[in-house]
């Protein structure tokens, strides 16, 4: 089947962001196809790039950049929400003038028609939020 | 963009208007999916239906006054609003009193909603 | 049908609000702060119980809690392989919280 995830939680707080990209790994291992995984709201932190780990705390991007790499999955985040919690592609950076990107090369920045796009060729819908 | 495949969605509101980003974002959400022609309908339930009081004022807060937003879903057509009955009734709201275009739902009301839509996005 | 994921705890307005409109052919699977409601002899697990809602409990999460040998026996625990299985049973999710 062909899927597309919501994510609205931070992985920052809670369990829900991470329970999202397992689910994503468990439904590609089963054989199915992720059209997009689509970040909003506070779901955005999952793409920040200046983010310190301490050593003992697991890296929730990394799993998202793995599974990107491996799968060539789309992680797309929604602009709006982005920008203004200070998350910036390079385009975003440039137009905007800031100092730098602060997102990761695996996650574009763009708009809501992305995830209209993604659940209009998809049998399920899946949002991760809380 | 050109989306060909349509798919329905119903957009599930459950918070207040201004003490969580994601009342915004639902509506957001809401706006994009008509806009790229794609059924949608919205539900507002719970807290979600304190979104609908017509006397909201968000100046002294300087926040989108989430009424007028919604009072812009018929444009994007999106006529009809769907609210929780128990909520309203539970937060003594008069639908009768509501200036937007609602239709109240009691529980299985809801449930039937739910099942007529491909895809149903909790918020 | 729909797979109802309740992330919220007992007390939340999340949990009661899925119960009202959750059928008998749609499925709940608990995770966050939603395992706590599998606790066997708590009035929310009767709640659950009397709904007659297929219920599932995410392992990791349960794990997390330490409430893995307090579930109630009607209650399934489960991984996110059959996290999956179970969406592809449901054409609707929708996520409470």
């Amino acid at each position: 089947m062909i899927y597309s995830v919501l994510v609205l939680a931070s992985p920052n707080s809670g369990l829900a962001a991470r329970s999202a990209a397992l689910f994503v790994q468990a439904a590609l291992a089963r054989g199915h196809v992720i059209e997009r995984v689509f970040f909003m709201d506070d779901g955005c932190y999952a793409s920040s790039d200046f983010r310190v780990m301490p050593q003992d705390e697991p890296d929730a991007m990394q799993l998202w950049i793995n599974l990107a790499t491996l799968h060539k999955l789309e992680l797309v985040v929604c602009i709006s929400s982005a920008i203004k919690r200070g998350l910036l592609d390079e385009a975003q950076a440039k137009r905007y003038e800031t100092a730098s990107a602060t997102t990761h090369s695996a996650f574009t920045v763009s708009g809501l028609g992305q995830l209209v796009d993604a659940t209009s060729k998809s049998d399920r819908v899946i949002t991760f939020g809380g | 963009m050109q989306i060909e495949d349509k798919k329905s969605s119903l957009i599930v509101l459950r918070k207040t208007p201004y003490g969580s980003s994601l009342s915004r974002s639902a509506l957001d959400v809401a706006l994009a999916t008509a806009a790229f022609d794609q059924p949608v309908n919205v539900l507002f339930m719970g807290d979600g239906v304190l979104q609908l009081l017509p006397t909201q004022d968000s100046t002294p807060i300087e926040k989108k006054n989430v009424a007028k937003i919604l009072a812009s879903l018929p444009l994007y057509d999106i006529e009809t609003l769907f609210a929780d009955a128990g909520a309203l009734a539970r937060y003594n709201i008069n639908p009768a009193e509501l200036t937007l275009p609602i239709t109240t739902l009691d529980a299985s009301g809801m449930r039937e909603l739910l099942h007529n839509h491909d895809h149903v996005l909790g918020f | 049908m729909v797979l109802h994921t309740l992330s919220a705890g007992p007390d939340s307005s999340a949990f009661s609000d899925c119960l009202r409109v959750a059928s008998a052919d749609d499925a709940i699977l608990l995770m966050g702060n939603g395992v706590y409601i599998a606790v066997e002899g708590t009035q929310p697990c009767s709640d659950l119980v009397a709904a007659k809602v297929k219920t599932f409990v995410l392992e990791a999460d349960a794990r997390a809690a330490g409430i893995t040998d307090r579930i109630s026996s009607l209650v399934s625990v489960v991984d996110f392989d059959r996290f999956v299985e179970l969406s592809e049973q449901f054409p609707r999710q929708l996520a409470w919280y």
